[in-house]
């Protein structure tokens, strides 16, 4: 069986009082979000992780047969990302080298992309990095809520901290949140209730009781569930739906780091997967533009041995310098100087 | 007056220099020569092997400059780092909440950042972070 | 090269920022002016040969390139004409290759003309463009480039001299003190006005520790001198001055290369092989014209070209020991801190200088002479590894 390796996770240390961002334009809302700095964005996050991971896992950079990405926020639409991360560890050529992108389903669907070349006999190990730097526009929700940081798995059979039993998907056609090619913003949500019932909530739970009856097994018997965070409380919905206890959820980070986009569910595993002890079962899914991945996974012993290895969620989430909002605005670029 | 972009030959013959700090070593007489070449830039022996900086080191010296190019915001603060093991490397700080932070002698390693861009592509290289232990 | 080359005039024009004036002018006044200085009177067809030192063309886009665009100014196709670019050491340099073109017997006189125009740019892009820009412009990935431009070199030296050797910032802004004082009393200088510690201390930083005072300005302008065999210098002069020692001096040309941080290994070697050809020793200089771009620079500089120890020589111009009227003048013409620096013309600006000096024709800021032997030097170019050193004397 397929597992996690070893895993490492990057949070930039610049934050946003989330009230900074809302005050202007006359709302408020408690929390702060981190910001990516004025030379950082998907790539670079993506290389801190990723090195993370690869020491924590302790694979030799030789092994990794594939590299993915997965990220709704690449700076680029026609270039892939991988290649520039594959060229820091100097990956021959034969290596799998590709983008997820254009959902905030992303990494997860990149995870189940390096499952199946490992299923397939393609591959015996690959590194799945995710990462997000959504755009922002003032005025708008993902203004004070959208926050940045990276996630890196190593994926391979030998030497799992945490296994995974297996994947279930479910798609539909749905339209909550968006961000055109035209458009240099993440839309807001368009009927928030709508889209959290509707969206959000329907897909977790479906995907997770299809996860569920494949694996005979019910909610309860998971130590963990984990959900993607677009605010705190968002996850008690399909928690709720599936009768899992809210104290099984893994701990609120949307409120100090923002809401991470297709990271979300990945960082915060992991967080858990920073203190869980062996044998306990997560229960996990993502969601993005109307699709939903849900994942078993079960932690082993190898998790305490390498735990040595591993920069944990917390010292990120604990460096931390302020932003006032005009200097927000400036490293966006959204203040900008006349040119002459 | 235009110049080499990240698309051109000149860019790609760099990447494994930029991206994973190839250089060389003289057998003769120590000295890293960086980026890569066939000859020492000390002594001039061709009696060389390939070498990889290292990503940390600390301060030999830097400055704060307050009117850098026109691309880059000021202040950028350049620094001469000893890598640790051998070999120096120039670059700018990042995250340093002050300049006041950066000393000779302090303790720092190399982190991937985009440090400009160019008809719509990034371009990618190390700078410098103060580790967390000084 | 001892005992074969003559100096036998010399031209400038004021150094500024000339807004009135394009390069193409100021080559024709330099010029021009140095053929007025051969006092028997010279036919500008017995120039031979010609070197044009010229930096800008190349790397701010307002210069000229190619030799014959001197060749064309001065009205003299027939004869060979090299343009030449050494950095901050061009000025210097071009007066080496005429040296060298008369000491190789293949001409009898030659001239060595260096101009700058710096300021149909605003200041800042001039400095940006003097190195240290985006980089791709000159070959070099981006990753290398930043921190390469002249302030932030010097600033590498001046933390590292503070850290090895005591320097403090006072110290480098009395160097400004003392070189803006000689600048009052030179009619050619860019800047007359004198500066106090508190000064140069209270103007902005621009690339700590070094303040807007601890820099030179960007300057306009061009200088020249012809040279012939010394052997024929009485028939164009009755003072001719002679060249001792003319030499180049390399180091690495990335910064991560380099050794050391309190010393310029391309000064040191410029200088000990000069003073090799010349037969001299530092001891022997009556005065010196040094590259003081930054203020730190021209510290440096004195100990490198082996004035004195290192590390002695913030103390020693505290006590005054380079001043004006002491035993060893630096920069008397008020340095490339007040005089200014139009980067191709500053060596041989310098060169001006020496030869007024010698002469004893440079009026309030004459010094006192005892050898009759002077000293000029550039240094600058990628991680400051170009230097030029000439060493002239009032005697063969």
């Amino acid at each position: 069986m397929s597992g996690i390796i070893g895993y490492g996770v990057y949070i930039p240390k610049y934050r946003l009082e989330q009230q900074e961002a809302a005050i202007p334009w006359g709302s408020w809302s408690p929390g702060e979000k981190s910001v990516c700095g004025a030379d950082e964005d998907v790539v670079t996050m993506a290389a801190e992780a990723m090195d993370n991971a690869i020491r924590h896992s302790g694979v030799n950079p030789e092994e990794i047969g594939a590299i993915y990405i997965g990220t709704a926020s690449s700076p680029y639409i026609e270039q892939y990302v991988a290649p520039i991360l594959a060229e820091t560890l100097g990956l021959h050529p034969g290596t799998t080298m590709m983008d997820y992108s254009g959902s905030l389903n992303s990494m997860a669907n990149a995870i189940l992309g390096c499952l199946d070349a490992i299923a397939a006999k393609r591959i015996g190990c690959g590194i799945v990095i995710g990462a997000e730097n959504r755009p922002t526009a003032p005025g708008t929700e993902g203004d004070a809520s959208l926050g940045a940081g990276a996630v890196a798995m190593v994926i391979g059979k030998e030497g799992a901290i945490a296994e995974i039993e297996a994947v279930h998907t479910y798609s539909t056609l749905f339209l909550d949140r968006w961000h055109s090619a035209k458009d240099a913003w993440v839309s807001n949500f368009f009927d928030y209730r709508f889209d959290r019932e509707y969206g959000y909530q329907t897909h977790i739970v479906e995907a997770c009781k299809g996860l569920l009856d494949e694996l005979g097994r019910a909610a309860g018997e998971y130590d963990y569930a984990v959900f993607p965070q677009l605010d705190d409380r968002i996850p008690g919905l399909p928690a709720k739906a599936l009768g899992i206890h809210s104290e099984r959820l893994a701990p609120a980070i949307s409120s100090i780091l923002g809401d991470l986009g297709s990271c979300s569910a990945f960082i915060s595993l992991a967080g858990i997967l920073d203190r869980a002890k062996p044998g306990q079962r997560i229960l996990l899914a993502s969601y993005g533009s109307g699709a939903s991945n849900a994942m078993s996974l079960i932690t082993r012993g190898q998790i305490s041995k390498k735990r040595r290895n591993l920069t944990p969620l917390k010292r990120y989430i604990d460096r931390k310098q302020y932003l006032t909002y005009t200097s927000y605005l400036r490293i966006r670029e959204q203040l900008a100087r006349a040119p002459y | 007056m235009t110049h080499p972009g990240p698309a051109s030959p000149m860019f790609w013959r760099f990447n494994p220099e930029v991206y994973r700090l190839v250089g060389i070593k003289c057998k003769d007489c120590g000295h890293i020569s960086y980026p890569r070449g066939m000859i020492c830039h000390e002594c001039g022996s061709q009696n060389i092997e390939e070498y990889t900086l290292p990503k940390r080191g600390t301060i030999h010296t830097f400055c704060v400059n307050w009117a850098p190019p026109p691309q880059f915001e000021p202040p950028i603060t350049p620094v001469i780092v000893d890598l640790e093991g051998g070999g120096r490397y120039l670059g700018l700080m990042t995250e340093t909440a002050t300049p006041e932070d950066v000393k000779v002698g302090s303790k720092v390693e190399m982190v991937l950042r985009r440090l400009t861009r160019d008809r719509g592509l990034n371009i990618y290289g190390y700078k410098f972070r103060l580790t967390e232990e000084q | 090269m001892r005992g074969k080359v003559a100096v036998i005039g010399v031209g400038m024009i004021k150094y500024g920022e000339l807004f009135d004036k394009s390069l193409e002018d100021m080559v024709q006044e330099a010029y021009s002016n140095c053929l007025k200085d051969v006092r028997k009177g010279i036919d500008p067809k017995e120039i031979k040969a010609a070197w044009f030192g010229q930096w800008s063309g190349g790397f701010i886009g307002q210069g000229l390139q190619s030799g014959n665009s001197l060749a064309s100014l001065i009205g003299n196709l027939d004869i060979p004409v090299t343009r030449l670019e050494n950095a901050c050491a061009t000025g210097g340099d071009t007066f080496r290759h005429a040296c060298l073109g008369v000491a190789s017997g293949a001409y009898d006189v030659a001239l060595a003309l260096g101009a700058e125009k710096m300021r149909d740019k605003p200041s800042a892009e001039s400095l940006g463009g003097a190195g240290g820009g985006g980089g791709a412009e000159v070959g070099i990935h981006p990753a290398w480039a930043i921190g390469q431009g002249g302030p932030a070199i010097q600033a590498f030296h001046a933390t590292r001299q503070m850290y090895e050797l005591g320097y403090t910032m006072e110290d480098y802004a009395r160097v400004a003190v003392k070189n803006h004082h000689n600048g009052t009393l030179c009619p050619y200088a860019h800047y007359q006005f004198e500066v106090t510690v508190e000064r140069v201390l209270g103007s902005y930083i621009v690339c700590w520790p070094l303040h807007l005072l601890d820099c030179c300005p960007q300057t306009d302008g061009a200088a020249a001198a012809i040279v012939c065999r010394a052997d024929l210098a009485k028939r164009y002069t009755d003072k001719p001055v002679y060249v001792l020692g003319s030499n180049t001096g390399i180091d690495h040309c990335q910064l991560w290369d380099r050794k050391s941080f309190v010393e310029q290994q391309s000064t040191i070697r410029a200088a000990r092989g000069a003073f090799e050809m010349a037969g001299i020793k530092p001891a022997d200089v009556d005065f010196a014209e040094l590259h003081d771009c930054f203020t730190n620079t021209e510290l440096l500089n004195i100990e490198d070209v082996g004035f004195c120890g290192k590390g002695k020589a913030a103390k020693m111009l505290q006590d005054g020991e380079f001043d004006m009227h002491s035993r060893l003048p630096i920069n008397p013409s008020g340095g490339l801190k007040a005089h200014g620096h139009p980067i191709a013309a500053t060596g041989l600006g310098q060169i001006f200088e020496l030869v007024m000096q010698l002469r004893e024709e440079a009026e309030k800021r004459q010094v006192k002479l005892k050898n009759g032997i002077g000293l000029q030097h550039n240094v600058g170019g990628p991680a400051f590894g170009v230097s030029a050193v000439n060493i002239l004397s009032r005697s063969m």
